[in-house]
């Protein structure tokens, strides 16, 4: 496996053995004004985030920002990746070591804390005074948002009342619901993604004596995945859309071009990191994963961009009333600069399946369309899916 | 109207040749027996079953025509002690089938038939190759074809009187050939056609079981396949419309 090829699934878990991601670290020397460290925070906290390092104790804590930390908030005013990045540097991770085996999640004064914060759906104000003053370590990964500061707690206070919706008040509260049903209610109750994963992260769905902390990592890729395991049971029982339809859309330099064509569940994705982009090297790197309408097993090459990229196309086959073969193709160009977490991927997913579709005569028609969206065709020499559907005949062509 | 009793055993079986095409049917009942035929949401399989009143221990029905949950018949049917004998019971014009085994009895119920695909018409198709192997012989082979790749082709060579499946990978290839003589029967024809494996992955599994599988073959032609179940009372024919690479 070539270097850039290993970077494109790492996306910044070490797995080439170095002490520090050199991608990653690249960041760092950009950001002009690093903070001074401080002692204690008083102040907002939007939201819990828990650790997967040496899991099952894990350390987890809350988040402590006055800015909005929901990516769907950070879409709805049009944020720059620059203004993330500026945003999440003065972002400080609380830590707290937490024992994530099952059952354990309702002990401990910090869990109790813990919890009002990841329930509540607007931020809360925190009181928290560290071991050591916090310092600067803007961290980046593939999968999470950037977090720049973070710190031990050593003593944490919740001043405010957690401002709890009924759903979730309802969801977190039953003790008998398994937690892949209770994602799936808080979602189908209007909850985004976000605060499902806050929740989820901070023990409270689930079989009371299964619930545990979730590493946010491990729980992001988990909702979107079985929520769409549940949305695509549904779909499969929905008529096939009737035409070859484009959709195109774009944030922060991560291009999203799908087709959808009339016929079954299937879905690919083809992630092309073009020629100096981030993880790339100076050649084009493309990575491919699909699914049939069977369950899927393995873990996707593509990381969890597979799994935020096909929520969204659910989401929007689901709200059709409709089932469909699907080809969709992410390119990230030189411009993302910044790793900034798969919702990257499901925000820009969306706002292409919310695009004005472009409607083909048949999937050749589909496939030009494509590559005018995409610049280039190099996606199409790495499509199965294209192939099969331009060679599989149909019993009644004879 | 449907009254009858069955073998488990034979049941699921024929439960089974269904669902690996599609997950809902119209069941066509008469006194002759039951009989499917369906095609999958992308036309590019069809399955026919036969199902003679012989394979049941008593049957009695009417002429009715149903529509079935195959998904669902196929987890409860999964859950029956093969052991048991199941009892079906449908009164005219019910809603629900009953089904009876072990002490159990399951009620489910029918897909309003309007909702279901029509029966499709029989393609007319010639192919002109044939040949018979073993079930287990022919799953083996698309089970190793699934390792390399996401098709294979099935073909005949007349010149030396082979019968061949292959399967091209992007870097591996893999190539079964059987002569003539080792097949139970071999009618030569030029024929050679590509199909996919993530349909045949699943009929294979079926046809597995089966002693002997008549491959009914053309050149770019769909792909025919017939065997019996139910200890020859039931017949099956599945049909799978190759992909064609060279447009």
């Amino acid at each position: 496996m070539s270097r850039s090829q290993q970077c494109v699934q790492c996306k910044g878990r070490g797995f080439c053995g170095l002490p520090k991601c050199p991608i990653t670290s690249r960041f760092y020397a950009k950001l002009k004004e690093k903070p001074r460290p401080f002692e204690s925070y008083m102040g907002e906290s939007p939201s819990v985030f828990i650790g997967s390092y040496s899991y099952p104790r894990v350390a987890g804590g809350p988040m402590m920002t006055a800015q909005a930390d929901d990516p769907e908030e950070w879409v709805r005013k049009g944020c720059s990746i620059d203004d993330i990045v500026a945003m999440r540097s003065s972002t400080v991770r609380g830590s707290k070591t937490l024992n994530a085996a099952a059952g354990k999640a309702f002990l401990a004064r910090t869990a109790d804390s813990i919890q009002e914060v990841a329930i509540s759906q607007k931020p809360i104000d925190i009181e928290v005074a560290f071991e050591k003053p916090v310092s600067f370590d803007l961290k980046f990964d593939g999968t999470l948002a950037p977090v720049g500061l973070s710190g031990e707690i050593k003593k944490m206070d919740v001043l405010d009342n957690a401002f709890v919706p009924r759903i979730v008040d309802k969801i977190t509260s039953d003790g008998d619901l398994r937690a892949v049903d209770g994602m799936y209610e808080l979602f189908k109750g209007g909850i985004d993604v976000h605060h499902i994963q806050n929740v989820l992260g901070a023990g409270l769905l689930g079989i009371e004596k299964n619930r545990r902390f979730v590493p946010t990592r491990w729980g992001i890729t988990a909702i979107d995945d079985s929520i769409s395991r549940r949305l695509k049971s549904e779909i499969m029982k929905y008529p096939p859309i009737s035409d070859v339809t484009v959709f195109s859309g774009a944030i922060h330099a991560n291009h999203i071009v799908c087709m959808l064509v009339p016929g079954d569940w299937k879905f690919e994705m083809i992630e092309i990191w073009e020629k100096n982009s981030m993880w790339a090297g100076d050649s084009d790197v493309i990575v491919v994963d699909s699914e049939t309408k069977k369950s899927k097993n393995d873990y996707s090459p593509i990381g969890g961009a597979y799994y935020s990229a096909r929520l969204a196309v659910l989401e929007y086959l689901s709200d059709i009333r409709r089932n469909a073969e699907v080809i969709l193709v992410r390119r990230a160009t030189k411009d993302y600069w910044a790793p900034l977490g798969t919702w990257v991927i499901r925000e820009a997913t969306r706002n292409a399946m919310n695009s004005q579709p472009v409607k083909c005569e048949d999937t050749k028609e589909g496939a030009d369309t494509v590559t005018k969206f995409c610049g280039g065709d190099t996606w199409l020499k790495h499509s199965r899916l294209y192939t099969e559907l331009r060679t599989q005949k149909s019993l009644f062509d004879f | 109207m449907l009254k009858a009793a069955i073998d488990t055993e034979v049941f699921k079986e024929a439960v089974e040749v269904v669902a690996a095409i599609v997950s809902e049917c119209r069941l066509n009942i008469s006194a002759n027996g039951l009989a499917v035929r369906a095609v999958d949401t992308a036309n590019v399989a069809m399955i026919s079953l036969e199902l003679g009143a012989p394979a049941f221990n008593t049957f009695a029905a009417g002429d009715s025509q149903i529509g079935l949950d195959i998904s669902k018949l196929k987890n409860i049917v999964a859950s029956i002690n093969k052991a048991d004998v199941l009892t079906l019971d449908l009164p005219d014009g019910a809603y629900k089938m009953e089904l009876a085994y072990g002490g159990f009895k399951y009620s489910i119920s029918l897909l309003d038939v309007n909702t279901v695909r029509k029966d499709p018409n029989l393609p007319s198709i010639q192919l002109p190759g044939k040949v018979v192997i073993a079930g287990a012989e022919l799953n083996n082979a698309i089970k190793a074809a699934s390792l390399v790749s996401d098709k294979i082709a099935f073909g005949i060579n007349p010149d030396n009187e082979t019968f061949y499946m292959e399967a091209d990978g992007d870097t591996d290839h893999i190539n079964l050939e059987i002569k003539a003589a080792d097949l139970k029967t071999f009618i030569p024809a030029e024929a050679r056609s590509l199909f996919s494996l993530d349909y045949l992955k699943d009929m294979g599994r079926v046809m597995s079981k089966a002693e002997e599988v008549e491959i009914f073959l053309g050149k770019d032609h769909p792909v025919k396949f017939v065997f019996t179940i139910a200890g020859g009372e039931g017949k099956v024919e599945y049909l799978l419309a190759p992909r064609i690479e060279s447009d």
